[in-house]
């Protein structure tokens, strides 16, 4: 009786109270620490059972159908596989559940036939190590029902990266569907993390955070600013993050092909240039000439002509005296 | 007299005669000059090289305007503005290369169009390069809008002209060749845009895009001129005779603005206006309009490239058998718009995927098959001496057609909820540009029309026949100005007997 108030005095005290609570008597000391464990596993009363299912229903034989499920914070899940249309309709079928591909141990049931179905549910405790894909097997008529159970993924991953100019300022953004606790930004060097601290480096760094979406401004680009950026979407069960490359140039990148364009047009606008001065002076030249041995020819003739002239008139001046 | 003087008169006469033909041979370039600057069409020769350069400069035009989305996601993206305001940057573009080619012209009729093309090319070049310094959206609308605008319209319509002065017998063929450009490079700018903004940012990539406009300079240093321009020759003459040129009358003169008053002329600026009006609705709907239906973003895709390679073949194509002269152009710039309207009406028809392939190549050959003509039948309404104002004017007057398009068929779609009715609009305004052309002057006749008869000015218009009618006649005018020995009347006397 003293050992059974003792107990009920010590289910009332918080967990820890209960550990550090020693009884001198050896024997009754293992039992109460064992009464005291089962205790605390049983569910109490006020731990909320709030299980979510989620179900899926796969028709025929020889089916693999994949569930993707985004887990958010710790709960406990109940997956159920329903199973219509096999043929032959037997009246019995063996399932196993299977996690990340190993069998789970004492998951194999016999499903039995409940109005042309199969029912399979089994419930699960997720906390963050448990997270995997969760798989229901049925032996004879190798159908497969896949629940990827994971925190939600951020999609929009560039694979390449991002580029920018020393002094210039660039914007990365990650998006999500559902919305998380808070973002948070680290720079990654090698193998560690470092997170960004706006509040330390105001004039490097912005970070716009909206519901679902966040932007990382980063001012000042310098070369050291190249490197992989994460975006980590905190959730209560684990965070969810992707990463940004980001690539700083200087100037002088672009303006290699650049100049080397400038200068291919100059010495084609030259080489056109002076090709058509060459064939010009050719042209110029033959007409040159004959125009001198004409203009020669005609003075030639005028002389003569009015030499003849002359003496036209001076034999007409004759013939009137 | 006698007759040994007689002989000798006659032997002098003979040399004479010799001299001055020698002679007349560089003062003939000078009349043919002067009569009309194309003369000299050489089709072929100097003119495929011509050619190549309105390859080169309608790649870097119209082939880099089509393919700039790629950097349109990057502005939206760095500078958070809507895709609306983004887009803008191109209407700007456009609206600047249509409006400002009359200036373009008018400045080739003063200085040629060497340096003007070459100044459009730097222009342009020098707007991508100050766009890659922009820090807001105005900037870019003030650079890659206004400046390399002005730049395109200084380049792309005073070489069409170039090409044009240079070919006659094969004008289509050479125009249809010269856009071939845009086509081919709507393909290979693509991926190499794309490269560029993923090597380079779009800083970079704007930076060497504006050095591969500057291309476009050595284009238009292989524009050889074929003839003083043409004011220059107008005025040289104006201050022979009278040296009343006013301020008034050289713009009138620049701008070629007596062609408002020409009848042929307003009918085709009308047709063409038309034309513009339903050409492009296609290009910008095509795609949302096969998505809409229900087609793939591949299969839509798709769709765009064998449209685009159709409209490559249909360029060429189209001017290799119009020059052939078997049907009179007027004609088969009407047969291939009265083909793309009928086929822009059947697209919301086809809703099979094989159908709307099938008419998909229909109108891109059509629509490739009209843009030679459109351009090509011009000299033959206005003549080729006033066919670089003519230009100008009508980028200008086509231009309002471009404008209303595009935002009509949108209005059309959003209050409609589907493509069919944008599609049917401008199937409708193709008709009616159609129409309109067939009210040409001398459409209706069989063989060539008439040339334009010549201003009352000088004997600079009017076309080949022309020019090469008062060649002969300013041959036997020769020997009476130049050739010295009419000095003499002495031999003026003895002819006489």
């Amino acid at each position: 009786s003293e050992y059974l108030l003792l107990l009920t005095q010590a289910k009332e005290l918080p967990a820890q109270a209960r550990r550090l609570c020693k009884i001198n008597d050896g024997s009754l000391h293992a039992q109460l620490l064992e009464d005291l464990h089962l205790s605390e596993t049983t569910p109490s009363p006020q731990s909320d059972p709030v299980i979510t299912t989620r179900k899926v229903v796969s028709k025929g034989q020889n089916q693999v159908t994949i569930e993707e499920l985004a887990i958010l914070k710790p709960q406990t899940i109940e997956l159920s596989c329903y199973l219509t249309d096999i043929p032959n309709n037997p009246p019995y079928l063996t399932g196993y559940w299977t996690k990340d591909g190993k069998g789970i141990v004492n998951s194999e049931e016999t499903v039995n036939r409940t109005n042309e179905q199969y029912i399979l549910k089994k419930t699960f405790d997720i906390l963050a190590k448990d997270l995997g894909n969760y798989s229901c097997i049925f032996k004879e008529i190798q159908t497969q029902v896949t629940f990827v159970l994971d925190v939600p993924v951020i999609k929009d991953k560039r694979d390449k990266p991002i580029v920018s100019y020393t002094g210039d300022s660039v914007v990365l953004a990650c998006k999500l569907k559902q919305t998380p606790n808070t973002w948070n930004w680290y720079k990654a060097n090698n193998t560690e993390k470092g997170l960004i601290n706006v509040t330390a480096n105001p004039l490097n760094y912005k970070i716009f955070i909206h519901g679902n979406e966040t932007k990382l401004t980063v001012l000042n680009l310098t070369e050291e600013d190249s490197g992989k950026y994460i975006c980590s979407a905190e959730f209560d069960i684990k965070p969810s993050e992707s990463y940004i490359e980001l690539k700083v140039l200087s100037y002088i990148e672009p303006l290699k092909p650049f100049i080397a364009i400038v200068l291919e047009v100059i010495v084609l606008v030259t080489l056109i240039f002076l090709w058509e001065k060459c064939n010009k002076p050719q042209n110029d030249n033959i007409s040159a000439g004959e125009n001198e041995l004409c203009s020669e020819q005609i003075s030639k003739l005028t002389r003569d002509d009015s030499n003849g002239v002359e003496n036209n008139t001076a034999r007409q001046r004759k013939l009137e005296h | 007299m006698k007759p040994e003087q007689c002989t000798e008169v006659v032997r002098k006469m003979e040399v004479a005669m010799k001299c001055c033909a020698m002679m007349e041979k560089p003062q003939k370039t000078q009349e043919e000059q002067q009569s009309s600057t194309q003369m000299a069409a050489p089709d072929g020769g100097w003119g495929w090289v011509v050619v190549g350069s309105l390859f080169v400069s309608s790649a870097l035009v119209f082939g880099l305007i089509r393919c700039l989305g790629v950097f349109f996601v990057e502005f939206v993206q760095y500078f958070g503005e809507s895709a609306q305001a983004v887009s803008w940057i191109t209407s700007i573009g456009l609206a600047m290369q249509q409006l400002m080619s009359p200036i373009g012209t008018a400045a080739s009729n003063v200085y040629g169009t060497r340096p003007v093309v070459m100044m459009g090319g730097f222009l342009s070049g020098l707007g991508f390069i100050l766009a890659s310094q922009a820090t807001s959206l105005l900037h870019l609308y003030l650079t890659m809008g206004f400046i390399s605008g002005l730049g395109w319209a200084l380049v792309f319509t005073p070489t069409v002209a170039s090409v044009m002065q240079y070919f006659t017998m094969r004008r289509s063929l050479a125009i249809g060749l010269g856009f071939t450009g845009v086509g081919l490079a709507s393909f290979a700018f693509s991926p190499l845009f794309q490269y560029l903004v993923e090597v380079y940012a779009w800083r970079g990539a704007l930076l060497v895009l504006g050095g591969l406009s500057f291309n476009m300079i050595a284009c238009g240093a292989l524009i050889r001129p074929l003839g003083k321009p043409k004011v220059v020759l107008k005025t040289e003459n104006l201050t022979k005779l009278n040296k009343c040129s006013s301020l008034l009358s050289r713009i009138f003169e620049c701008f070629e603005l007596s062609l408002l008053s020409h009848r042929g002329f307003l009918t085709y600026a009308v047709a063409i206006t038309f034309f513009n009006a339903g050409y492009f609705i296609p290009y910008i709907h095509l795609v949302a309009h096969s998505r809409h239906i229900g087609f793939t973003e591949y299969q839509a895709a798709f769709v765009i490239s064998v449209t685009g390679v159709a409209d490559i073949v249909g360029r060429v194509a189209s001017g290799w058998f119009s020059d052939l002269g078997k049907i009179r152009m007027p004609h088969m710039l009407v047969v291939w718009t009265g083909l793309l309207g009928l086929s822009l009406m059947l697209i919301p028809v086809a809703v099979v995927y094989s159908g709307l392939i099938v008419i998909s190549v229909v109108y891109g050959f059509c629509a490739g098959a009209m843009t030679p003509l459109a351009f090509a039948v011009l000299p033959e309404i206005v003549g080729i001496g006033r066919v670089l104002g003519a230009l100008g004017l009508l980028q200008l007057i086509e231009s309002v057609g471009g404008l209303l398009g595009a935002p009509l068929s949108g209005w059309l779609k959003d209050c409609t909820g589907s493509y069919t009715v944008s599609f049917i609009a401008a199937g409708s305004f193709l008709v009616l540009g159609m129409l309109v052309t067939m009210s040409l002057p001398y459409f209706w006749s069989c063989t060539a029309p008439p040339l334009p008869s010549p201003s009352k000015r000088k004997s600079q218009d009017g076309s080949i026949e022309d020019g090469l009618l008062k060649q002969t006649l300013s041959l036997n005018s020769v020997p009476e100005n130049l050739c010295p020995l009419d000095d003499t009347p002495y031999l003026d006397k003895e002819l006489e007997k």
